[in-house]
């Protein structure tokens, strides 16, 4: 494969990276075009090539009821968590019911996708208020399905657009609990499992420490500067490390498949 | 004998329902609400609702920025990928909102109590967020077992129900396919959770057809108040196996509410400078109806 990576491949092979085999990946709704190209698509992508290439007893909960669909055989650029064409996906099983076939509350789901307005240093998003609660200065969509992402979930994969806004100190409203107000509060509170283990975004990928619980800059991805990344970032604590590592290209054999096979059509990635 | 007729004009069902009630209205996101009967409650003036829904969009949204909304019981309010709800946005930031906010199984939940006749449940599901110590109606329980600590939730308790399903014959007998999505199970569920319950369909279809295909009566006559007859009553929402989202329409509003004096031209277009649904549909179009039409789809 000779053409370069797109920064959504780059991306896409992160995620995969990130996943197990013999785990559960549960992906929700979004909200606005660019949430569901990042949240939606681009996981979905990732999920497949991860299943395509080190997992293949891994489980795909596609908006919690389409399972395993074949992504490359996908008529639809899934624009919406149901429909009529979503119902066409060719998958492996179909949840029809409330009652579903595994159970959040039960702890079985490994791996979730997640985005917010706001994320903060310590990993919690907020999906549901800027400014003051009774008179926000941005009223947002709600909770949705992001408590149950940071509370039951073993591990959550954050991604968000890198703008300045979106990383804040401290986010006006916690709709995903992640490390809280830093070490031992999770604990305190009884979540013995769980929590955000990355926030991916268009330039970068940061980790959580786990001695402080503080989002670190994990890695840069290729072509970005340093300079970019602080430009766009808005935390205020030390998240720098000495040494920058660059995010890994995905492997010629990771781009092949996902050309080829699970995006022939550039319907789920633009590139 | 011959059991009650329950068909019912859509302004006749629409006036059953009271202001000041405690109100459901079915479909989840952009699929499935009952949207013919939202408008033909905005024409009839039925105000001061209190909405228990679950994942709201284009629905709930209207009804609120035309001030018929109290109070909300939900997990999300937004158009999807159209982005964010306009009205709701500008009610709650301008304070004109009572909110009581859930996350999303946990309002669908609230449903399922219900419909067991249970009055709560507990979850620990929400630990972490600010969602309990804004919501006064979440309240704390140990559990008499000795497992610890856990949040209250009451059950959804609707007064009435109104969801828009595919067919129903006209003594009230609702069919659905076989092959559901969660938007109809969830209908179906919250068909459980009130003795008021009313049902717009596509089409009134003979009662030997029900015999003809009693397994897919799953709202059966003795639960349903009234049905009535609208064609492409989830327009611009989806109903499911039948027709999709009008995705431009819902582009169109989600810019149009975006201001108040344009949110008033849309309504004055599709909503009060119409005398009923007939008129809305030939205010929509026929072609972009018939484009809108997906008969059959996705039950492979």
């Amino acid at each position: 494969m000779s053409e370069k990576a797109t920064t959504y491949e780059v991306m896409a092979a992160a995620i995969a990276r990130e996943l197990r085999d013999h785990e559960l990946w549960f992906l929700g709704m979004s909200t606005g075009p660019q949430t569901i190209l990042l949240l939606t698509r681009l996981p979905i992508v990732a999920m497949a090539l991860a299943q395509h290439t080190h997992s293949p007893n891994s489980w795909m909960l596609v908006a919690g009821w389409v399972m395993n669909p074949v992504v490359g055989q996908v008529p639809t650029r899934m624009e919406s968590e149901f429909g009529t064409s979503l119902g066409e996906w060719p998958c492996e099983a179909y949840n029809n019911s409330l009652a579903m076939s595994y159970s959040a509350a039960r702890h079985e789901i490994d791996v979730g996708f997640g985005s917010a307005a706001q994320v903060d240093k310590y990993g919690n998003c907020n999906t549901v208020a800027i400014g003051s609660y009774e008179r926000p200065k941005v009223r947002l969509v709600g909770p949705i399905n992001q408590p149950g992402h940071f509370s039951l979930f073993g591990r959550e994969i954050i991604i968000v657009p890198h703008e300045k806004r979106n990383f804040v100190d401290r986010v006006d409203f916690v709709s995903g609990a992640g490390y809280l107000d830093g070490p031992g509060c999770r604990e305190e509170l009884g979540l013995k499992r769980g929590g955000p283990c990355m926030i991916l975004t268009d330039k970068a990928v940061f980790r959580f420490d786990p001695e402080t619980r503080l989002a670190m800059l994990a890695s840069v991805h290729p072509g970005i500067t340093l300079d970019e990344i602080v430009a766009e970032t808005g935390y205020t604590h030390s998240y720098v490390p000495a040494e920058i590592e660059q995010t890994p290209l995905p492997t010629p054999d990771e781009l092949r498949l996902m050309r080829e096979l699970l995006d022939p059509n550039a319907r789920m990635l633009p590139r | 004998m011959q059991p009650d007729i329950k068909v019912r004009t859509l302004s006749e069902a629409a006036a059953l329902v009271p202001s000041g009630c405690r109100i459901h209205f079915g479909g989840m996101a952009v699929h499935n609400h009952p949207m013919a009967f939202v408008r033909q409650l905005l024409r009839q003036g039925t105000t001061n609702l209190t909405v228990v829904s679950h994942v709201s969009a284009i629905d709930v949204d209207m009804l609120i920025g035309e001030d018929r909304v109290r109070r909300l019981e939900f997990s999300y309010v937004g158009l999807e990928e159209f982005g964010t709800a306009p009205c709701f946005r500008r009610a709650v930031q301008n304070g004109q909102l009572e909110l009581s906010e859930y996350s999303e199984p946990v309002a669908f939940e609230r449903f399922a109590c219900s419909a067991r006749g249970m009055p709560f449940f507990t979850t620990r599901e929400m630990v972490g967020t600010d969602i309990p110590a804004v919501n006064t109606d979440i309240l704390e329980v140990s559990d008499p077992f000795g497992t610890g600590t856990y949040h209250a939730i009451s059950a959804a308790e609707p007064e009435w129900v109104v969801i828009h399903a595919p067919m129903a014959d006209e003594y009230g007998n609702v069919l659905f396919f076989p092959h559901r999505q969660l938007p109809e199970d969830l209908d179906l569920t919250a068909s459980r959770t009130s003795r008021n319950v009313i049902v717009t369909v596509e089409q009134i279809v003979s009662h030997d057809r029900v015999r003809q295909l009693p397994y897919l009566n799953l709202i059966p006559r003795f639960r349903t108040t009234a049905v009535v007859e609208v064609p492409y009553g989830a327009h611009p929402c989806s109903c499911l196996h039948v027709y999709d989202q009008d995705r431009e329409h819902l582009e169109h509003y989600a810019t149009a509410a975006r201001d108040p004096a344009s949110f008033g031209q849309y309504l004055d277009k599709y909503v009060y400078g119409l005398a009923d649904e007939a008129e809305y549909l030939e205010r929509v179009g026929a072609a972009q109806l018939a484009r809108l039409r997906q008969i059959g789809g996705g039950l492979q």
